[in-house]
């Protein structure tokens, strides 16, 4: 992901940050500057922008969960099960809310519950102390955030843009010649991974630009263009598998008519230009697509189909020439854009993700479990150490909830913790005793701190970095004069374990979950969403399509090849729910301009498809009333009006609806052949 | 720069406020160098920004040295 010799450099930049919040905190004569030490391994980042958004997360998210432990603790103190129920529950709410927004964000909330644990529970034994404890934990903290954050952006900092404009760029690249294979032939099985590859992409794109608004200065800020970019990716392969299945529809027919079958290529050429990269960009965004002049005789089903698929090709061509144009703006946007685009990147609107409330609400509960759980093991036999037990279950139990399965994280929590014990014991009792003074610590742990986070550059490597690194931190507890206890040392890591345990096994026990359930569930959110199209309760297409398509990416990650089989039998195809729904828009968008009769036909087609995803929504798996009908009813008195671009959409969006749902129906047949 | 300030019956370290102003007016003159795309004449941006705050930062201190208006006691 970073070039090599970055590698080092971060591990430079972190060692200074590290040292230089140690010195700091040992000149102010901090209560315990190994915070400071591992808030420095929390937020670093091998991207500047991420370091400081995290680092401003991280300062809202103390100060919240410190607000919280002050108006707690105090009335709470004499009722040890009150305040543990209370604290514990707040920290179930705050993951439930942290859940629910998936950038980078969401962890200002997952931090304010659990560091209410973390000072709540260090000082039910002096409450008196609440307050200091607070200050420190915030003074700690902040000092951390600080010198990660000027270490990070002035030694060596690497900007997000870089990486994400390759990445773009990259994506475009692929997309436009996958679309040129795609025109050639039939649709393959294998094409729904690279759907997937594209939604992950479209997903990771969304939340990774919130890192921009942190980057260091010189970085341009265009979330319009942004926004608009990935409205155009959501949409690129809804398309595409339009316009495919129409092809294989008309082939089966007959074999296509030249002209047509010259548009086609056409089109195939042009988007392999759009995709070679050897070419110059300004010279692929000024390529112009292809056109294709069709009759306005839309009487037969082939010429009905001919009609829907040229026109969506259009829309597919124009939305790709679109995305390298913004992409290129997305780099350097000096250059003015084109008016319509320039109109849309300049409207506010926000887009969010696929929530999921009931998965939140159980990790929310499991959370809170486990953190009473330990707390009654704290007041059940009165272990003075339980506190440490209880805020690690809280830790434990908010950390690792985004995943399916969190206990593997926890394990691999505990392990880590094992192995720096040993570590930790060699320099709090042989190396510490013979050295003095804050050039030899900053020698000795020098050797360290470089590992763990050179450690950190690597993906695979960067959990377990993080892992040892804190508990490194936290087995020295540096304080500024040295004390030695073995019994306090093994006393507060074996609870550390404890807590990290109970949190693993509410874990396994509520929040193991089966991926194919999961995927059921989450296309299920999706059929809702469908059918709230269909209904007009929704009418954000661009926010819709976004969620349709992060949904598609969540989906098909948790199937595996040889589920697809029963997940296609079970109407799992997110792909077609992303079709249909902007088919239903843009049905929406064109029968405005008709009369009354036409519009009833229309708004029947509309009611049937929402009626059919319910009925998916609660598993059943038949579509309420036969579409073929309404549908081709619809078809038959919109082409009874005069020719316009209405008329044209509409009945695009009408043919291909019916295609999507259902596609084994013999083509469409105007009733005065048929009759 | 040395000394406490009483709000409301709370000392707040005048450092404190010190930097936090600092940091507010950074941030608004940063707004104003990108908007008019200055940033490209400047080498390494994030020692720019540092080095921004820290000038701020002193020109701020150098400015209210005098400041012991009600409530700020040497």
């Amino acid at each position: 992901m970073i070039r090599k010799p970055y590698n080092l450099s971060f591990a430079l930049a972190n060692t200074a940050a590290v040292l230089s919040a140690l010195y700091i905190a040992f000149a102010l004569d901090l209560e315990r500057p190994y915070w400071a030490m591992f808030t420095v391994f929390i937020i670093a980042k091998p991207i500047s922008g991420a370091v400081r958004s995290k680092a401003f997360y991280r300062f809202l998210g103390t100060l919240g969960g410190a607000t919280i432990a002050l108006l707690l603790v105090p009335p709470l103190v004499q009722a040890p099960v009150l305040l543990s129920l209370a604290i514990s529950g707040w920290v179930g709410v705050c993951l439930y809310f942290s859940l629910l927004d998936r950038t980078p964000r969401s962890y200002v909330f997952m931090l304010a519950g659990y560091t209410a644990a973390i000072i709540g529970f260090s000082v039910v034994d002096k409450p008196e102390a609440v307050f200091d404890t607070m200050v420190a934990r915030l003074e700690e903290i902040s000092l951390g955030i600080v010198c990660t954050a000027i270490a990070h952006s002035v030694l060596f900092p690497q900007n997000i843009a870089a990486k994400l404009n390759e990445r773009i760029e990259r994506t475009i690249n692929a997309s436009a010649a996958w679309i040129a294979d795609a025109l050639r032939g039939p649709p393959h099985r294998t094409d729904a991974r690279a759907y997937q590859a594209l939604a992950q992409v479209v997903t990771e794109l969304h939340v990774l630009y919130t890192h921009v608004a942190f980057e260091t200065s010189e970085i341009p800020r265009s979330a319009g263009i942004m926004r608009a970019l990935l409205d155009r990716l959501t949409v690129l392969a809804a398309h595409l598998m339009s316009v495919q299945e129409a092809l294989v529809a008309l082939r089966e027919q007959a074999p296509l008519r030249p002209p047509f079958m010259r548009f086609i290529n056409d089109a195939s050429r042009w988007a392999r230009t759009i995709s070679d990269p050897s070419r110059s960009t300004a010279r692929r965004n000024n390529v112009l697509p292809p056109r294709f002049e069709s009759s306005d005789n839309l009487t037969d089903g082939q010429s009905l189909l001919e009609q829907a698929s040229a026109s969506r090709l259009a829309t597919l061509m124009k939305t790709l020439a679109e995305s390298r144009v913004l992409a290129s703006a997305l780099r350097d946007p000096t250059p003015q854009l084109p008016s319509d685009l320039q109109r849309e990147v300049a409207l506010s609107g926000r887009r969010s993700l696929h929530r999921d409330r009931g998965l939140a609400v159980l990790s929310g509960c499991a959370a809170t479990g486990a953190c009473l759980i330990a707390c009654a093991l704290w007041i059940g036999l009165s272990w003075p150490e339980g506190g440490v037990a209880a805020q690690f279950a809280a830790i434990g139990g908010s950390l690792p909830a985004t995943l399916d399965k969190p206990s593997k994280v926890l394990r691999a929590a505990v392990l880590g913790i094992l192995m720096a014990l040993p570590v930790g014991a060699i320099y709090v009792f042989a190396i510490f005793p013979k050295i003095d003074g804050f050039e030899s610590l900053a020698l000795v742990l020098a050797p360290a701190l470089l590992l763990f986070s050179l450690m950190q550059t690597s993906e695979k490597l960067e959990g377990a970095a993080l892992t040892l690194a804190i508990a490194f931190s936290g087995a020295l507890a540096l304080q500024p004069t040295y004390q030695a206890n073995f019994a306090s040392f093994v006393n507060s890591n074996t609870a550390q374990i404890v807590g990290l345990l109970v949190a693993n096994a509410t874990m396994i026990i509520f929040r193991t979950i089966d991926p194919l359930w999961n995927a059921v569930r989450i296309s299920r959110a999706g059929w809702r969403a469908v059918s709230q199209l269909a209904t007009r309760e929704t009418v954000d297409i661009q926010g819709w399509s976004l969620q349709m398509f992060d949904r598609l990416g969540l989906v098909m990650s948790r199937l595996r090849d040889e589920d697809l089989p029963q997940a296609v039998a079970g109407h799992i195809d997110p792909l077609r729910d992303l079709r249909v729904g902007l088919n239903l828009a843009a049905l929406q968008r064109a029968e405005s301009g008709f009369p009354m009769s036409v519009r009833a036909a229309l708004r029947r087609v509309q009611t049937d498809v929402s009626s059919t995803y319910d009925r998916y929504a609660t598993g059943q798996h038949s579509p309420a009333r036969d579409f073929r009908a309404s549908i081709d009813e619809g078809i038959r008195s919109l082409a009874t009006q005069s020719p316009s671009a209405g008329r044209r959409d509409g009945l695009t969006a009408l043919t291909l609806l019916r295609l999507d749902l259902a596609p084994s129906a013999r083509p469409y047949v105007p009733e005065a052949v048929a009759a | 720069m040395i000394g406490e300030a009483v709000i409301d019956g709370v000392f707040i370290p005048r450092v404190l406020i010190v930097l936090l102003l600092a940091f507010a007016v950074s941030l608004l003159i940063r707004r104003v160098l990108r908007s008019f795309n200055l940033y490209r004449f400047i080498w390494h941006a994030g020692l720019f920004d540092t080095a921004l705050f820290f000038a701020l930062a002193w020109l701020i201190t150098e400015a209210t040295v005098g400041v012991t208006s009600y409530g700020i006691a040497n």
